[in-house]
């Protein structure tokens, strides 16, 4: 926590690159690590709290945090500037250098319960093989670590989580697998990570949650966002059929 | 208003101007192609640019009125006929329930669009009615329409479209003397393409960056509503850097490991770790919208202001159309 005041207490020390006319890209750095984790987080939220005119929407990543916006809103606004360019990045950086001291609202908690193993998991052994572990250490090592959601992509509601242990990191599959199934929990190399509908793969499957990960039906159709936590719980196959979805 | 799909052509599916709000959860723009059709198809009838449209690819489709009906279409994928007189674009076309229009090859393009009044009806999802076939949802069904289904259109007309039904049918015309130029808004060169270099071009070298705004690259194959690869000089890198995950947007030309282009369009994932070259100035993205493959294009640089400038300018003319087919129907702007 007091790294993560720090960090604001001190401004932000960015970059901006224009990705579109209508889309600026702000860089805090170019590493993956907790500590962009969180200026990227918490520039979002900061940005979140004080629109400028004709903001659309912004879109983290693991060390940028992107900026769409409507250009003739933009173009109409008084924000100083001559072009659409220098009035958005102008009030970024402006952004960046106030409101020291704010407070960090941090994403949310989740607890993705994971019936480890069996059909779900097809891979666990492969993965306890691979580090020489138990099955249940398997279990016990990945169902205790608290995981930072860094970025979303890849497909609708993949997370990109970090804060994996290095002792359960295996390769890929050579060969990817031809469908697997929503909900499936993969390791590939140091990354883990939920496949949030069906589709081919090459990630080690080591068990399967019965939670939707992304529903387009749902006013959030991703359980997971850009900034939140992540922790997974181990559930047996009964409490798994049972889960009210 | 309603019709009925006699032969659904290749890919049609229902798209608007695109779904924003989402792309933190890493949910695609998707919407038309070619935006600047989609929405001279929407003005042609009075609507909001907004309103969903049915985009086809290439032509090998027909439909059959099953009520009166106001509509319009925009694009060069096909060419609409009716009893094998060719109807023009851009302009409302008024038809009686019965009526069967069929779209026919157009050489220019891929896609077209056709808009009604009051826009084609079905459920908003997450903020828009475009559909994304690979997670399919969105649009009718979250898939491309077939033989047999009906569309309809939402009931609430403009007052515009209401005035232009009035003006056609009570004279027994199919369309007015007036249409909406989309010529005036499109460069004469339809194949060379202006782009804006990104944020990692001097990651490749200086040939590679001479030969990309001098060569002609050819659209291949492997091109879709995610995006084009193109066949031509593959870029070579100067640099070992690697790139992290990062934002994308339709537009956006990738250059993957072996070099390369990749043009990334409506569908393209959200993030992407492939270095970036340039960006296609807004205004050319639907030109790129009427690529195919075989297509040869060249690249063209200007600067970021002026691909600014360009799309503000095409905003303000598309702004004056909107007025002047207001002013001509509803006497306000």
């Amino acid at each position: 926590m007091s790294e993560q005041q720090g960090d604001i207490a001190s401004g932000y020390s960015i970059s901006i690159y224009a990705l579109s006319e209508k889309a600026l890209t702000v860089v805090f750095g170019n590493t993956i690590s907790e500590r962009l984790w969180r200026q990227v987080s918490s520039f979002n939220q900061l940005l979140k709290q004080n629109p400028f005119p004709g903001l659309i929407t912004t879109v983290p990543a693991y060390s940028t945090l992107t900026v769409f916006f409507d250009l003739i809103q933009v173009a109409q606004s008084d924000l100083p500037g001559k072009t659409c360019y220098e009035k958005v990045s102008g009030y970024l950086k402006q952004l960046s250098h106030s409101a020291p001291g704010l407070a960090v609202q941090a994403g949310k908690h989740v607890v993705i319960p994971v019936c480890y193993g069996g059909d779900f998991g097809p891979d666990i052994l492969t993965v306890a093989q691979n580090n020489d572990l138990t099955e249940k250490e398997v279990i016990a090592l990945h169902s205790s670590a608290v995981y930072s959601v860094y970025m979303m992509g890849f497909v609708p509601g993949f997370a990109y989580m970090g804060g994996m242990s290095q002792s359960l990191s295996t390769p890929r599959k050579e060969v990817p697998q031809a469908a697997i199934p929503a909900g499936s929990v993969g390791i590939a190399g140091l990354q883990t990570g939920i496949y949030p509908i069906a589709i081919p793969g090459g990630w080690q499957i080591i068990g399967r949650t019965p939670l939707q990960m992304f529903n387009a039906a749902r006013q959030n159709p991703a359980l997971l966002q850009g900034g939140d936590t992540v922790t997974f719980k181990a559930i047996t196959i009964d409490e798994f059929n049972a889960y009210p979805v | 208003m309603e019709i009925s799909i006699i032969k659904a052509g290749l890919l049609t599916t229902v798209q608007d101007c695109g779904r924003y709000q989402h792309l933190a959860e890493a949910i695609p723009v998707s919407g038309a192609m070619d935006q600047l059709a989609h929405r001279l198809a929407n003005k042609a009838v009075g609507n909001n640019d907004n309103l969903a449209t049915l985009e086809f690819t290439y032509a090998n489709a027909s439909f059959k009125a099953l009520s009166p009906i106001l509509i319009a279409y925009s694009g060069d994928g096909a060419l609409l006929t009716y009893n094998g007189e060719v109807m023009p674009a851009e302009k409302p076309l008024f038809f009686a329930a019965g009526a069967t229009l069929t779209f026919i090859h157009n050489p220019h393009g891929v896609r077209t669009y056709l808009a009604v009044a009051g826009g084609w009806e079905v459920p908003e999802v997450l903020g828009s009615k475009s559909t994304y076939l690979p997670v399919k949802f969105g649009g009718f069904e979250g898939r491309k329409l077939a033989a047999g289904d009906v569309l309809r259109s939402s009931e609430a007309i403009s007052t515009v479209a209401a005035a232009i039904m009035q003006q056609l049918s009570s004279k027994a015309l199919i369309y007015p003397n007036w249409r909406i130029s989309r010529e005036s808004l499109l460069p004469l060169d339809r194949k060379t393409i202006r782009v804006v270099l990104a944020n990692e071009f001097s990651w490749f070298d200086a040939s590679s960056i001479i030969a990309f705004l001098t060569k002609p690259y050819q659209i291949a194959l492997r091109s879709d509503r995610m995006g084009y690869h193109l066949s031509g000089k593959a870029m070579v890198r100067k640099t070992k850097k690697e790139l992290l995950s990062t934002a994308v947007t339709p537009g956006i030309i990738q250059v993957t490991g072996n070099g390369d282009l990749v043009i990334l369009m409506a569908d393209c994932q959200t993030t992407g770790g492939y270095p970036r070259i340039a960006h296609v100035a807004a205004v050319d993205l639907p030109l790129c919208a009427q690529l195919k493959p075989g297509d040869e294009i060249s690249f063209t640089e200007i600067s970021s202001d002026e691909a600014e400038e360009l799309y503000l300018q095409q905003e303000h003319d598309l702004l004056l159309i909107t007025n002047a087919i207001n002013i001509k129907y509803t006497n306000t702007i």
